[in-house]
């Protein structure tokens, strides 16, 4: 087979980087690597503008409030171009801040602001801030374990999946039991920062999903993934265990 | 408010003579007691200060700098009441002050969300403000919460000025609303030219008044720097203290303080420490002068200064030098990254993190660590890690994706044991075989401790 390389454009990093999102592009990036794929990773500045022609993954991270605004922004300056990425089956992840874009409106103060539109989802406001560790259950990529911390309250439309259910913690609302959406090739999460090092079945979702859609085949060499799999099954056991919620 | 203040300090002080009978830590108990009678007390304290008190705060660096301004205002001949071991809310910052009948000064560090507590009650003099990184953000919420309310800690304590790091774009944000509402500003910084440093600028890249990237004529480390922005007026404010001529090695630092008209002061130098303890010991040094200790008190302070706090405390244990030192959030870490790459020893590496409340329940800030610069030295064989703390998986996996294994280790003794079993005796080839490489153990708030204990109880100070 001749040599695969996927392109991975990472989207404003510069201003969404809060919770160590870097992690999931690295990791995502070790995983192709390992076996033997090539990763181009295109890190997209506020200053360019992204085109997603020959893009395989758009990663959108978590930001602060004001620069969650000036990305959404700039993004909706490129929506028709996304909205064919995903039409045409381009995978798209995208966590907490990034997650709350995906829809056709979230809320910021007592502002409602325009989304991306490409997930029939949206998002308002509530109090408390849902925080704290949290664990899912899902049938894509089984136990999907990390932090949450969003004032959000993110609400599907009836024909979204959930990425999972909530194990432990909150969840996209408090109260549904409801965590994260998959549609198509986009996945959305509030599952923060290192999402992928310790969730390998969701890196490799992500990939298998790039791979098909440029290469017309899923299929990826297994990885030895005992370190990755010992700590999601070590904090998995710790929060099924009772600890505290936040 | 309840009992009258005498009483709830007698309870506090009450509750301390029993937890030292007890042999057990006095910093916080006796200040909660105390609190739960009178909420006000440290109001009440507070007058009882012959001379005043002085606050420091910033996410990283405050214990150092706080120790060192109290031990030199000592050596000027002053009493002091201070926080020494960082208990830094306001009931360790209570509980510091039960005691004496009044000391000539408090100087107290205060965590970034108590001042809002701390600052109306005990009314400094002035607030040292160090810098704001990105810490805690489960407990503390975004960097912007953080600089809301130093802002309005500092509006309630209108006598309060502030001293502030100018070459920090977040700090100096806060400086600006506080000056814009009447507080007094100095600022210290570092007015010259350093090499460019390996770390990026993790956070505060967006003018803190229009939004705009942030340039720099040269950077420090972190968003430290000469920063101005190229579409308004935000930008490093004139420096009060300036430090010149400096000099970081792995011995240590020194550097020469100016005044605002480039005039000599002081030299200043100290066995420790990287480019980040050229602030703290710069703005120990601004407060320390408004305080009226001389340049020659302070350096007496620094040659004498070994607090064995954790920080930077150096060990000897089963033929091995330890460096112990706190390591709690990326810039933290960041800086002791370059401290180790700075030692040209081949070296070991204990990584310890917790997530008890103290620490931050939420540890995903180990992914903004740049610790791919020790994958050179670790690929060539002069680096070996081990990974620790209640989130040891983590640092694990951590590792694993920046190109290194590392095993898992619970205390100091089995993480020496990792690597005296891995074959390797650690001496390099060609040098002294008695000499094995060094360890540096680094700890997050809550791992530090038990950490010390263990070193304490079983190795050789240094």
């Amino acid at each position: 087979m001749t040599a695969r390389s996927l392109s991975i454009c990472h989207l404003f990093p510069e201003a969404l980087n809060l919770y160590g999102d870097g992690g999931n592009i690295l990791t995502l990036a070790k995983r192709l690597e390992w076996r033997g794929i090539e990763a181009r990773i295109e890190e997209v500045p506020l200053t360019e503008t992204p085109s997603f022609a020959a893009t395989d993954i758009v990663f959108i991270g978590g930001g602060s409030d004001r620069e969650q605004r000036i990305v959404c922004e700039r993004l909706l300056e490129r929506k028709a171009e996304l909205e064919a990425y995903v039409r045409d089956g381009g995978v798209l992840l995208a966590v907490c801040g990034g997650y709350q874009l995906l829809g056709h409106s979230y809320a910021m103060g007592e502002e409602t602001l325009e989304g991306l539109g490409l997930v029939d989802l949206s998002t308002s406001r509530g109090t408390p801030r849902l925080i704290g560790n949290i664990l899912i259950e899902s049938e894509l990529v089984g136990r999907v374990v990390g932090y949450e911390n969003h004032g959000g309250r993110t609400h599907l439309g009836s024909g979204v999946e959930p990425l999972g259910r909530v194990l432990f913690g909150h969840g996209n609302d408090g109260e549904s039991g409801a965590e994260g959406c998959v549609s198509g090739n986009v996945l959305g999460t509030y599952i923060h920062g290192p999402l992928l090092p310790k969730n390998p079945a969701v890196a490799d979702w992500v990939l298998a999903r790039a791979l098909e859609r440029r290469y017309g085949s899923a299929e990826l060499e297994p990885l030895d993934d005992a370190e990755e799999l010992a700590a999601n099954a070590v904090m998995a056991e710790r929060l099924l265990r009772g600890e505290e919620k936040e | 408010m309840g009992l009258p203040a005498p009483i709830a300090r007698a309870a506090g002080r009450a509750t301390s003579r029993l937890l030292r009978l007890a042999g057990r830590n006095a910093s916080q108990l006796p200040g909660r007691v105390a609190l739960a009678l009178d909420s006000q007390l440290l109001a009440s304290l507070a007058p009882g200060l012959a001379e005043g008190a002085v606050v420091v705060c910033g996410t990283n660096g405050k214990t150092t700098t706080t120790n060192v301004i109290a031990r030199a205002c000592q050596e000027a001949g002053f009493s002091v009441d201070c926080n020494w071991r960082g208990a830094n809310m306001l009931a360790g910052i209570t509980s510091a002050m039960l005691y004496d009948k009044g000391a000539d000064w408090a100087v107290m560090e205060a965590d970034e969300l108590s001042c809002v507590h701390v600052l109306p009650q005990l009314k400094p003099r002035w607030l040292v403000l160090l810098n704001l990184f990105r810490d805690q953000l489960d407990r503390a919420g975004e960097i912007d919460h953080v600089q809301d309310c130093l802002v309005e800690a500092l509006a309630a304590s209108p006598g309060t000025g502030l001293i502030v790091c100018g070459d920090d774009p977040l700090s100096v944000g806060v400086a600006r609303r506080a000056h814009a509402a009447g507080t007094e500003v100095l600022a210290f910084g570092i007015d010259e030219e350093l090499p460019p440093p390996p770390d990026r600028v993790p956070e505060a890249r967006f003018c803190q008044v229009c939004g705009a990237e942030l340039g720099y004529e040269w950077r420090a480390y972190a968003q430290l720097g000469a920063f101005a922005c190229p579409a308004c007026d935000f930008a490093r404010p004139p420096l009060a203290w300036r430090a010149k001529a400096i000099d970081v090695s792995p011995k240590g630092v020194s550097f020469e303080v100016r005044d605002g008209e480039d005039r000599p002061l002081a030299e200043v130098s100290a066995g420790f420490g990287g480019t980040y303890m050229v602030y703290n010991l710069l703005g120990a040094f601004a407060a320390a002068s408004l305080m009226g200790v001389s340049p020659e008190a302070f350096n007496r302070a620094l040659a004498g200064y070994d607090p064995k706090n954790g920080r930077l405390q150096h060990y000897r244990l089963r033929g091995r030098e330890i460096v112990l030192n706190l390591a709690k959030n990326p810039t933290g870490f960041n800086q002791n990254i370059s401290l180790m790459l700075a030692d040209e020893r081949p070296k070991a590496a204990f990584f310890v993190i917790n997530d008890d409340y103290n620490d931050g329940k939420d540890i995903s800030w180990i992914w903004d660590v740049d610790f791919e610069r020790l994958a050179g030295e670790a690929e060539a064989g002069r680096l070996r890690v081990v990974a620790g703390g209640h989130r040891a998986n983590d640092v694990q996996v951590r590792m694993k994706y920046a190109g290194m294994r590392a095993p898992i280790a619970l205390t100091v003794a089995e993480a020496l044991a990792a690597l005296e079993g891995a074959g390797s005796s650690g001496a390099p080839a060609g040098s002294d075989a008695a000499e094995l490489e060094p360890l540096y153990v680094l700890c997050n708030y809550s791992a530090l401790w038990p950490a010390k204990a263990e070193l304490d109880r079983e190795a050789e100070a240094l």
